[in-house]
């Protein structure tokens, strides 16, 4: 359906760039399963290693649709269009149900206690007011 | 769409290659809206809807895996990390091959193209067979979805009591209605075993914690590390055949997500298999060209999923 004189896609990046994408895609899955192993610094700080890896993993997922799908070769609106919008939403997903379950357990009558997510970090309903959320946490693990 | 075309009226009549004949002639040149092909078009809308379904499952699960009070060990839902890590590299290598078949094909080259295709095929099937030795690994321990199968028991309470009891029963029961025929050394053996693991659990002080401790211990928080010494892998591991009930905190909520996320996974593989199936019987010239690099999208997208989910599901 296109036509010579429309402005089509670039040329394709070739095959020293793939053999590149691949070297840089194996290099960060081990730098991800570094966080695995005992040489890992931040052992006692899991949050470091969890963004570290959905760090190398968006990098990793940047290379693929770059240049395995070639959408850095595409011209036109039109892959912005079809992956920004479903990108966001994947975020905006996530963000929007985080709060539903992370919050829930936050605040609850000591009768919830067992069946809250997290109770260590709740807060009693009743002394919600009174007790910095330290105290709180006491009263969460004594209830068990 | 590239369908809507516009079009684009040039009259002609001073051109040099036109006759007289041609004075006037309105030559229409239709360009498509969009500059890509029908069939790519159409795949990446679909991988759009793809990108939002797996967001979805994804999104629940981080969801639910943070929200959860408590969340197993990779060691204890038998996970292997480097196993993990060894699919998502033939996963990577897959998608090489994949683009590599594109180029061939772009060189009117089908016979590599073909090679390149099949080598896809090898590392998908490779993928799957990982997966399945995997999922062997759970179900042999019992670690299922959902029940019946599942012998997962969130805490050692009443009812994994009951559960323990109700599994040595069956056990003894089965002995029992082969003794007429005559029980071998080893299967008395088992009875008497069993009868005395049914009298511990049938007495008034059982300790259902001490006992799910015994049936499977926690002491890893990795599989990669060493036994605490003085200690087994458990009864159900130094004897298959009695598997009885295990307690693993957070168990169930990890096997749903992680059979459904795998699980969906793994299908779009066996889809991408299929059409690499097919695409082995086709002529891979330059003209298929656009039918590899279809192929390629749908399954760099396979592999983008598992770029996710392999942290998630391994390392996290």
């Amino acid at each position: 359906m296109t036509d010579d004189s429309h402005p089509g896609p670039e040329p394709p990046p070739g095959n020293a760039k793939y053999i590149m994408v691949f070297v840089a895609l194996c290099v960060l899955t081990a730098a991800s399963f570094f966080t695995y192993s005992e040489g890992w610094p931040w052992k006692e700080h899991p949050e470091v290693g969890r963004t570290f890896m959905m760090a190398v993993s968006c990098t990793k997922a940047a290379l693929v649709i770059l240049f395995f799908m070639h959408l850095k070769y595409e011209t036109g609106a039109w892959k912005y269009v079809l992956t920004i919008p479903a990108a966001m939403m994947s975020v905006f997903l996530v963000m929007a149900l985080v709060p539903d379950v992370m919050l829930r357990g936050r605040r609850a009558a000591p009768e919830q206690f067992p069946n809250i997510p997290n109770p260590a970090l709740a807060q009693p309903v009743d002394a919600a007011a009174e007790h910095p959320p330290a105290a709180a946490a006491d009263h969460g693990e004594a209830s068990h | 769409m590239t369908t809507e075309s516009t079009a684009t009226a040039t009259a002609h009549g001073h051109d040099a290659d036109h006759g007289d004949g041609h004075h006037g002639h309105i030559h229409l040149q239709y360009q498509p809206g969009l500059p890509l092909t029908n069939g790519k078009l159409i795949l990446w809308l679909f991988l759009s809807t793809e990108i939002m379904f797996f967001a979805g499952l994804i999104g629940t699960y981080i969801v639910l895996r943070f929200g959860a009070p408590v969340w197993p060990t990779t060691h204890e839902v038998h996970l292997v990390e480097p196993i993990g890590a060894f699919n998502t590299f033939v996963l990577i290598c897959s998608s090489v091959t994949v683009v590599l078949a594109l180029e061939a094909s772009h060189r009117n080259n089908s016979s590599s193209a073909k090679g390149w295709i099949a080598a896809t095929l090898v590392l998908g099937t490779v993928f799957l067979g990982v997966k399945m030795y995997e999922y062997n690994s759970k179900f042999s321990h019992g670690i299922y979805p959902q029940w019946p199968r599942s012998r997962i028991y969130e805490r050692a309470d009443i009812y994994y009591a009951s559960a323990v009891r109700e599994r040595l029963r069956d056990i003894r029961s089965e002995l029992d209605a082969q003794r007429e025929g005559g029980l071998s050394e080893e299967q008395e053996n088992r009875y008497q075993f069993v009868s005395e693991l049914y009298d511990e659990a049938d007495s008034q002080g059982f300790d259902a914690a001490a006992f799910a401790h015994r049936v499977m211990p926690a002491h890893r928080t990795h599989s990669h590390e060493e036994p605490v010494e003085g200690t087994s892998d458990g009864l159900n591991e130094e004897y298959p055949w009695l598997k009885l009930p295990i307690v693993i905190p957070g168990g169930n909520l990890w096997a749903s997500t992680y059979f459904l996320l795998t699980g969906f996974h793994a299908l779009h593989v066996v889809v991408g298999l299929i059409v690499f199936g097919f695409m082995l019987t086709m002529s891979l010239g330059a003209a298929s060209a656009g039918t590899i690099e279809c192929a390629g999208l749908y399954w760099h997208f396979v592999d983008l999923v598992w770029i996710f989910l392999f942290p998630l599901l391994y390392l996290f």
